[in-house]
């Protein structure tokens, strides 16, 4: 494409599928934590 | 339902369902808002202007080969995935062992109240230590990885409590076929050669506290005797980070209204020689004068951009002075499943905080308020009403993450300051939104100029 470049695929409704099985680490987002952003945390679940 | 935003000389396009992200040019970034509503000749009218009919057409035609594709415009039907997530056994899988609640700093803006959680200053035994440990062994199915989190106040205050919870629970992991990792938080005043040994040992991660530069750290963190505390924790931190080869540790701080330009901040801890940065604004109510206010929002956005286009050029340097900036890592093609983007951080639920006395609450930040008391090590949960009531709080659950951009990004923010702020736990702090949508925004803009290199 000429005007559109694209960074990643659509991942996010591809995960339906293994959803939601819970082996992550939870994420505390607030600043006396953890603070992640979920977005940024890691699925166990590969 | 997309987003889009302008930063650094990038536009980005963002479909915020298939969670697709989009680099764009000017004329796909101008007209994409409109496209849904408009058919392509009232578009080519509209932008007549400043595009040439050719060039609108072929944005268009771009636009539709997106949305054709499932990345443009994608239908939100997520909400039948919390069915699937309701019909979950409950299972806890983490906790946050208050080991002391006593400090050795007197943080102005500890939601603590310098570690006496509303109550008074006390010390977690073993005999109650253990007994959390039994209790999530219990409580977590056939959860195989299980989180502790030594917390305070100040953890190194009980340090040989939290030595032998950890000497209980290597034992009875075997036993049951778990696997413990732990956590410790501290400020760093009574860190020495044996508890960083023992700590990187036995820990798998290391949280420690500082607010950057000296004069900002020690206003806010000042010794129970008014002297600042920088001096104290630097060289050991820099220590402890080197021991753990600069991985599996991260320094934290926080920013209040009093330091606005913490990109200084960051940038000094940075120059310290610390490599896993976190640096957060803090929660307080708005008459406290450290609070962030509505008002300051645009001074610190412009802060983030600031320190966002500063690590982008760190990271493309690479060498002695690239770090990571907590607040703007993104994985866009990994990261977690759907279900666990609507559920956020599991508090009252897989999460549960545990008193010095052993008593049970949602989450660190929960503690000492009479009404989310859950249960106990001994009892277990008492409060089945509690627990649904966190289960059920979910990003489709709260009227202002229903329909934002950012929900997938931050699953629905802070309960705790929620309920601080708002009286309630499905109603967000609106300033910590808009922060947090910043610094995704500026996580998604580092990612998008890394890309453009590589193209
Ligand atoms: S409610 Fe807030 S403080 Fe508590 S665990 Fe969740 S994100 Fe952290
Ligand atoms: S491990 Fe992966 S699939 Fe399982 S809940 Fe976590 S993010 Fe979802
Ligand atoms: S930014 Fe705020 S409104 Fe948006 S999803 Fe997060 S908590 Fe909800």
């Amino acid at each position: 494409m000429k005007h559109v470049k694209t960074l990643n695929t659509c991942m996010l409704k591809n995960t339906l599928k293994k959803g939601g099985c819970g082996e992550c680490q939870t994420s505390c987002q607030s600043a006396c934590k953890t603070s992640c952003t979920v977005a940024n945390q890691s699925c166990e679940n590969k | 339902m997309i987003h889009k935003f302008s930063m650094n000389g990038v536009n980005v396009v963002m479909d915020v369902i298939s969670g697709a992200v989009h680099v764009v040019d000017e004329i796909v970034y101008d007209i994409v808002d409109s496209y849904e509503e408009m058919c392509e000749e009232a578009l080519v009218v509209k932008f007549a202007d400043k595009y040439s009919e050719k060039a609108v057409r072929e944005a268009c035609e771009e636009i539709k080969e997106l949305k054709d594709a499932g990345m443009l415009f994608v239908e939100d039907d997520y909400t039948n995935v919390l069915d699937m997530v309701g019909k979950r056994a409950p299972v806890v899988k983490a906790l946050c062992l208050h080991i002391a609640h006593d400090c050795n700093l007197k943080c102005k803006y500890c939601f603590a109240e310098e570690g006496e959680y509303h109550g008074h200053r006390s010390l977690m035994s073993a005999e109650v230590g253990k007994k959390a440990i039994d209790f999530i062994i219990k409580s977590s199915g056939s959860r195989r990885n299980l989180e502790v989190d030594f917390f305070g106040g100040e953890p190194l205050m009980n340090f040989d409590v939290v030595k032998e919870i950890v000497e209980y629970a290597r034992e009875e992991e075997v036993k049951y076929g778990k696997n413990f990792r732990f956590t410790i938080t501290t400020n760093g005043i009574l860190l020495n050669d044996e508890i960083q040994e023992y700590i990187n040992k036995n820990m798998h991660n290391v949280v420690i506290s500082l607010d950057g530069r000296k004069e900002v750290n020690d206003r806010m963190r000042p010794r129970a005797g008014g002297q600042g505390s920088y001096d104290v924790i630097v060289p050991k931190f820099q220590k402890l980070a080197e021991s753990r080869n600069q991985t599996d540790y991260y320094i934290r701080g926080t920013f209040t209204r009093q330091n606005l330009d913490f990109s200084k901040d960051v940038l000094h801890m940075a120059d310290l020689g610390f490599k896993q940065i976190s640096v957060e604004p803090v929660v307080g109510q708005e008459y406290e004068e450290y609070a962030i206010r509505e008002e300051d929002l645009p001074a610190i956005y412009e802060e983030y951009e600031r320190l966002a286009c500063e690590l982008y050029e760190r990271h493309k340097e690479g060498g002695e002075k690239d770090f990571n900036f907590f607040h703007f890592m993104i994985d866009l093609s990994g990261g977690p499943c759907v279900a666990k983007r609507l559920v956020g951080c599991g508090s009252g639920t897989e999460y549960l905080a545990v008193t010095p006395e052993g008593d049970l609450y949602p989450c660190h930040q929960f503690v000492g308020l009479d009404e989310f008391k859950m249960g106990t090590v001994f009892t277990g949960l008492e409060r089945e009403d509690i627990r649904e009531n966190f289960e059920s709080c979910n990003v489709y659950a709260k009227e202002d993450c229903k329909n934002c951009w950012c929900r997938f990004y931050c699953s629905g923010g802070c309960a705790a300051n929620a309920h601080q702020l708002n009286g309630s736990i499905f109603k967000p702090y609106k300033i910590a939104c808009d922060l947090q949508k910043k610094r995704v925004e500026c996580a998604i803009m580092i990612k998008a100029k890394q890309f453009q290199e590589e193209c």
